[in-house]
């Protein structure tokens, strides 16, 4: 097997909120291949941002902490570096884009200025920054890189921006580009536009991504595996063909079966009834337990372990009894 | 069957801010836009940011002039209607906007945001009966009637959607303006919203103005769909032509950008990365 470049094992991650310790991730645990693609899925609340947040040590302060796991980058743990060692790493190994691109660029610099200084964060002169950084906004896709290099952020539109951002998270050709809903504030053309030069990137360079979004189409369109989170907890893991052509965990089920589409027309959509358990307050048993149709007694008996079935993970006491029950329907 | 709503030459300017002394052509936000939307059906308003659909729902709403063109709704316009007849206008015309945060007023319990257009628009013979079709409303969305004595902050954004969905019902309303309904809600809550919606219809026999850029939504809900770019409706047509035999380039691009939710069936390729940059 391949060697992953980010190992993620059994990470917690708590905030500390007014009403307690919330467990906002509670053991997750993935890998991700050079030049592959995995997608943390889930609706909002169950952490999938915190778990990035985690990996490149950005959790908002003073209230988010790493309590334990591993995180490892090419077999070393960026848990155990201090942070004027982590900060070497980002940027460098491990690049990430935001959902709004306004927030994440400095609105008194100049797009070229932001571009150049990602470039120069990790050595080179200032000349071949500059020269750097229009090659980049070049490469992704930006028409008049000369022109835009002297523009500030608000004068450019929001796929303009993100085109930016990509730019700025390539500078120093990542190992690693964490990706935390790059597309959810655009346009479906211009999402479009903006996740096809993620993948040609990708392809040139050999990155690794780890997409993280709610969206199930773009799971579907960009991703090679794919880990659904629900509550702090990843509920089943696997091949994006797996996931979507046999999901396995109710929860999964479910959520695509919401989905509405031509075929479902007429007639109502799957529904999830209750909410989401407080992450302050995990339940014993499995979490989607109260909501779930397929429950029985035992699920709120201990937590469920991830059973290996098939391609997938699945983290379900109840899957093979499921899958048996619509065998023989 | 006459239409409950018929939009005819829509048109909107807003004036550009210029200098003092420099004066800058209006910006057209809206030209030139018709369309009828019939009883019991359900008409979607498809766009992307900026191509105008807001606009033309808020003056189907009458709560924007247009610059010239007309909305009739049961025939008559909504612009030059007596202020007493208005009222009563106002009252089949019902909307839904995208943000449940910002669309409940966060001062009022649930049950004053339902009774207050019923005291308005005189529905109910005392309190105790506008209170009795307050808790039918909450049972209609799927809401507990403990509901009533809480305020908005309470709520979760589905069932602040569905309180803002009740408020609109209160007044029995013929019309609703939907805008991007489901447009801030997790999927699992949005087909709670949809299911809600279609069943109202059903029941009610509601038509809707449904204005989104989601075109899964549409596929499932709409009857008719007009297509708008830069303020214009560059196409329309029942919901199988449109998705089956789109007929103008900028639809056929939309419709080529969805995301497939079929790993087989990817659409996006490297052609379209820099094709519309």
């Amino acid at each position: 097997m391949i060697e992953p470049v980010l190992d993620v094992r059994d990470l917690r991650t708590y905030l500390k909120t007014p009403r307690g310790t919330a467990w906002a991730v509670d053991g997750v645990s993935f890998t991700l291949a050079s030049g592959k693609t995995r997608a943390l899925v889930g609706e909002s609340g169950c952490g999938k941002s915190m778990v990035a947040l985690s990996i490149v040590q950005l959790l908002p302060e003073p209230a988010g902490f790493v309590d334990s796991g591993q995180v490892l980058l090419e077999g070393n743990d960026l848990l155990d570096l201090t942070w004027n060692e982590m900060r070497a790493h980002r940027g460098r190994d491990l690049a990430m884009i935001f959902q709004e691109p306004m927030t994440s660029l400095n609105p008194v610099f100049t797009i070229g200025n932001q571009v150049a200084e990602a470039v120069a964060a990790h050595g080179g002169s200032k000349s071949h920054a500059r020269r750097r950084a229009l090659e980049l906004l070049e490469r992704v896709g930006i028409e008049a890189p000369e022109r835009v290099h002297g523009q500030y952020p608000h004068e450019l539109s929001g796929g303009m921006r993100q085109r930016a951002m990509i730019a700025m998270a390539l500078a120093n050709r990542p190992k690693v580009l964490i990706a935390d809903e790059p597309t959810t504030a655009l346009d479906v053309t211009v999402q479009a536009q903006i996740l096809a030069l993620i993948r040609e990137i990708q392809d040139e360079m050999g990155m690794a991504v780890l997409l993280i979004t709610h969206d199930l189409g773009v799971v579907a369109e960009m991703a090679d595996d794919v880990s659904v989170m629900y509550a702090g907890h990843v509920v089943e893991s696997g091949p994006v063909r797996a996931i979507f052509h046999h999901p396995q965990h109710p929860y999964t089920r479910d959520l695509l079966e919401s989905l509405p589409s031509r075929q479902s027309r007429g007639r109502d959509l799957a529904v999830i009834e209750g909410v989401v358990p407080g992450a302050t307050d995990w339940p014993t048993g499995c979490r989607y337990a109260s909501r779930c149709r397929f429950r029985v007694d035992a699920c709120e008996a201990s937590g469920p372990p991830m059973i290996a079935r098939d391609a997938a993970e699945v983290r379900c006491i109840r899957v093979d009894a499921i899958a048996q029950s619509e065998a023989t329907r | 069957m006459s239409p409950v709503l018929k939009v005819e030459n829509l048109r909107k300017e807003f004036r550009a801010r210029g200098g003092l002394l420099k004066s800058s052509p209006p910006h057209v936000a809206v030209h030139d836009v018709s369309f009828e939307v019939e009883q019991g059906q359900t008409l979607a308003l498809v766009g992307e940011s900026g191509s105008g659909k807001s606009t033309v729902a808020l003056m189907a709403l009458g709560l924007l002039q247009p610059t010239s063109g007309r909305v009739l709704f049961q025939g008559r316009s909504l612009i030059s209607i007596r202020w007493r007849e208005r009222l009563a206008l106002r009252r089949n015309i019902q909307v839904v906007f995208q943000d449940p945060y910002g669309s409940l007023n966060a001062r009022m319990t649930v049950r004053e945001t339902l009774t207050e257009g019923m005291i308005i628009h005189g529905i109910g013979a005392s309190a105790t009966d506008r209170d009795a079709r307050a808790r039918e409303l909450l049972a209609d969305v799927n809401m507990p009637a403990e509901a009533l004595d809480r305020y908005p902050h309470e709520f979760s954004g589905g069932q602040r959607q569905r309180v803002a969905i009740a408020r609109a019902l209160s007044v029995e309303p013929t019309f609703m303006v939907l805008d991007e309904p489901t447009s801030a809600l997790d999927v699992s809550v949005q087909s709670q919203v949809l299911n809600l919606l279609r069943k109202l219809q059903r029941e009610h026999g509601l038509s809707f103005l449904f204005i989104t850029h989601n075109l899964a939504v549409v596929e499932y809900m709409a009857d008719f769909v007009c297509v708008m770019k830069e303020g214009r409706i560059v196409e329309r047509g029942n919901v199988e032509k449109i998705f089956d035999a789109p007929a103008h380039e900028y639809t056929r691009r939309l419709l080529r950008s969805i995301p497939s939710t079929d790993p087989d069936a990817r659409r996006l390729d490297s052609r379209i990365a820099r094709s519309w940059s």
